[in-house]
């Protein structure tokens, strides 16, 4: 079969409140308007089975072949080159997640077997890693045909097997933007990513999960390497990063204290007192008091 | 028991050791920290990170290996590293991040004052060759392309004056970090006033001018407190990283040389008088009054191997690096001393001494159809270490040496030690495990001499033993010498080239 087309009303989506449309879609004819560069609602994921595709991802142009996948998030803009789909064969599943944010956060809804915390670092993922095609990902083609031929069969259990073939597209996406993002070989490298995004969302309380999963490996041998190449554990870096900020903001006469403590990450202005106490001997208002007055002035 | 705690600000990470007076390590740890590049030729670093980075270090050793070993503190002696600037506002502020030695943004007003008549007298009385590393280029910088900053700023630090600074309240620079800036006078020790003029700053702008073995008066109490400290532990402000290296590996007057092998790297003497090269290929920084370490350093040591590695290399476990490496010089051992003819210029990241080229860039040279990966790899060690050569070939022309001692992580490897030996022709030692703590040694020996247990740093040097020694051997130096003799002509020959390349890589 050519053509096959899911759309939410259809009774075959009744069982699958999330799925918003699947599709297997061959092109014989080029029609105009066919595929409108337009911001896209919902998460998109496009497979190309047959032919080759020139596509506008937030004003990047790609041009897809056979095996690529094209990841949309919801409030991107997406659509073809002419604004028009040409002639081959793709397979694309829309999604409505329970919650994806702008910086990361992400629920997926209860038909997902993910758990929260790997759901929380898929999304990071998705959000941080601006990727919008991977190529050569053949085994997103069989996730979208096995997809295809459990709606084709219905056989008992299918419902369940169609959210784990979702679920196990999203995990098979992490895994393989990871790899895309790390060469997996310069691990400082790696890392000075990792910490450009750390400090760009400093406030997020960060877990070791989400962490190794930026840099592409599990939370023990990450913790490992972390500590080998800075000599802290990965929450005791970013315990250095955040009070290192601190520092520069308590500096600054125009900022409070207490918004200090929730901009750089700590969970309240007692949790940012207690820990830079403990650490330089001072709290935050007397070290403030100490290091701008102009007794301090330079003459 | 007495110990001594030494503090080194290193290009990317303190390391804190513990030595009891004898020179036995106690225990040590280290942190790292992040460069930032705003720019490709930018390379910054925030002074906050760095010393909250010393403070939770030293708080945590001093809490794990020092305190419950009843270990009492002594001293606690500060080295780093050099040409750092740090610019702060009026109330000691940092104004923006440090510049650190690797920026290069100041190639222009480098290059323009090394061409000028200024620039050679500069030279001759800062010991300092005039590079945009050196602090004097850098403000020169910051005067004619940042002028807000320039204006806000107070004073020009350096990063280890701002460290004691936050810990203590002084402003103090020591002598052989003071000697890296390319604005003291080695002479007289004091700041040269025609390159103040230069940078369009007065002294006032620089901190205080103090000797390597000055303690301010008192750290805080509030620092005090939270380290566990008593009132009578000194701080010693110390050294740099290059001149601490030298002495902790035992090099003292004629005879001995060392050579650091860690990312970058550099051959160093020391010795009583300055050696005036006149085409600046070396550099003369103070140890103390008097004693000068000259030499030459290398852009391209450990991060060229590296850079061989992650492109190349077999990575059989996720960023496992030292394996990868440990399998490239296995590799490397299969082939004859010089390649069969394959030469390697390491210069990927530009070069220092001694032929002071920024545009300078790699080469493979004489590659032929039966070359392997393994003679790629075996070329790659010999083209770094024949960069050594080439400085110590330049240092030999002013002073004589027949021993090496290495130091620094990639002089750990064997393979590496011996085929320095070999093509230096002369004895390499090196300390039994010692790795990279050769910095840390030398500002032991400091700390130790500040005390009276030596009577001044020649005697403390004497007191290193390197018992490890690699021979050279002559087959092997021979070889080495017909393929150095190409790689030194194409180092020069290219000259042109180098620049036509830089240009369009510029460009792009």
């Amino acid at each position: 079969m050519n053509q096959y087309f899911l759309k939410k009303e259809c009774k075959e989506l009744h069982a699958f409140p999330h799925i918003v449309e699947f599709a297997l879609k061959k092109t014989n004819t080029i029609q105009f308007d066919s595929l409108k560069k337009e911001a896209c609602e919902f998460v998109r994921f496009y497979y190309i089975i047959d032919g080759r595709y020139d596509w506008i991802i937030e004003e990047q142009h790609h041009v897809l072949y056979p095996g690529d996948l094209a990841i949309i998030l919801p409030g991107q803009n997406f659509g073809g080159e002419k604004d028009l789909l040409h002639i081959g064969t793709i397979s694309w599943v829309w999604l409505e997640l329970q919650q994806l944010e702008r910086n990361g956060k992400m629920a997926m809804g209860i038909w997902s077997g993910l758990t929260e915390s790997e759901c929380a670092t898929i999304g990071k993922i998705l959000l941080l890693i601006n990727c919008q095609v991977l190529s050569k990902l053949k085994e997103a083609g069989i996730i979208f045909q096995n997809i295809h031929n459990e709606f084709l069969e219905q056989e008992i259990g299918y419902v369940t097997r169609i959210n784990q073939l979702l679920d196990e597209l999203f995990i098979l996406l992490a895994r393989q933007l990871n790899r895309h993002n790390n060469s997996r070989r310069d691990f400082p490298q790696a890392f000075t990513k990792l910490e450009q995004t750390l400090r760009t969302d400093l406030s997020h309380q960060w877990t070791v999960e989400e962490m190794a999963a930026l840099v592409g490996l599990g939370t023990t041998a990450f913790s490992e390497k972390v500590k080998n190449f800075t000599g802290f554990s990965p929450l005791n870096y970013l315990i250095n990063i955040r009070i290192s900020e601190a520092l520069k903001l308590l500096k600054r006469i125009d900022v409070q204290i207490t918004d200090i403590a929730l901009d750089v990450g700590f969970y309240s202005s007692q949790h940012f007192a207690t820990t830079f106490k403990k650490l330089t001997g001072y709290t935050p208002s007397e070290f403030r008091k100490k290091h701008i007055t102009p007794n301090n002035e330079i003459f | 028991m007495d110990c001594i705690i030494t503090i080194e600000i290193g290009t990317g990470a303190i390391r804190v050791v513990a030595f009891d007076l004898q020179g036995k390590m106690l225990g040590s740890s280290k942190g790292a920290y992040p460069t930032f590049h705003a720019r490709p030729d930018f390379s910054e670093q925030d002074p906050e990170q760095i010393f909250i980075t010393m403070l939770y270090l030293l708080k945590n050793f001093l809490n794990e290996k020092v305190h419950p070993q009843k270990h009492e503190v002594v001293s606690i002696c500060f080295s780093s590293a050099m040409h750092s600037v740090l610019p702060i506002d009026r109330y000691g502020v940092p104004v923006g991040n440090a510049i650190v030695w690797s920026d290069n943004r100041a190639k222009k007003e480098a290059n323009d004052l090394k061409n000028s008549d200024l620039g050679k007298v500069l030279y001759k009385e800062t010991g300092t060759p005039i590079h945009p590393m050196s602090p004097l280029n850098k403000i020169t910088w910051l005067k004619n392309n940042d002028k807000d900053r320039f204006l806000a700023t107070k004073k020009f630090l350096s990063l280890k004056t701002y460290i004691i600074q936050q810990l203590t309240g002084e402003y103090v620079i020591d002598h052989s970090v003071a000697s890296a800036t390319g604005m003291l006078n080695i002479h007289t020790l004091k700041w040269e006033a025609d390159a103040l003029k230069h940078s369009g700053i007065k002294a006032d702008k620089l901190a205080d001018l103090v000797s390597v073995f000055y303690s301010p008066k008192k750290i805080k109490k509030e620092y005090r407190a939270s380290l566990g400290l008593h009132d009578k532990v000194k701080i010693i402000v110390g050294s740099s990283d290059g001149c601490m290296a030298t002495l902790g590996a035992g090099v003292w007057g004629d005879g001995k040389a060392t050579v650091t092998l860690e990312e970058s790297g550099a051959v160093r003497v020391i010795g009583k008088e300055v050696l005036q090269d006149e085409n600046q290929r070396i550099f003369n920084y103070l140890l103390t009054e008097g004693i000068y370490v000259s030499g030459g350093p290398t852009n391209n040591a450990g991060s060229v191997f590296e850079w061989y590695a992650k492109q190349f290399g077999d990575f059989k476990k996720a960023f496992d690096m030292e394996d990868c490496m440990e399998d490239l010089i296995n590799q490397a051992s299969k082939v004859p001393a010089g390649s069969e003819g394959l030469i390697f210029l390491p210069y990927l990241q530009g070069e220092r001494a001694p032929i002071w080229n920024p545009n300078a860039r790699a080469v493979y040279f004489g590659l032929n159809i039966k070359h392997e990966q393994q003679h790629l790899v075996r070329a790659t060690i010999e083209g770094i270490l024949y960069a050594f050569y080439n400085i110590g070939k330049t240092l030999e022309e002013h002073r004589t040496y027949t021993s090496l001692s290495a130091n620094g992580t990639f002089a750990s490897y064997p393979f590496w030690t011996q085929m320095m030996a070999d093509i230096f022709n002369k004895p390499v030692h090196i300390k039994p495990g010692s790795g990279s703590d050769s910095v840390a040694y030398g500002s032991f020996l400091l700390g130790a001499t500040e005390i009276g247990l030596h009577k001044n740093l020649n005697e403390a040097a004497e007191t290193v033993k390197l018992p490890d020694s690699f021979l050279p051997q002559q087959q092997h130096h021979k070889v080495y010498m017909k393929h150095f003799a190409i790689f030194e002509k194409l180092s020069l020959k290219l000259f042109d080239e180098f620049e036509a390349i830089a240009e369009l890589q510029n460009n792009n």
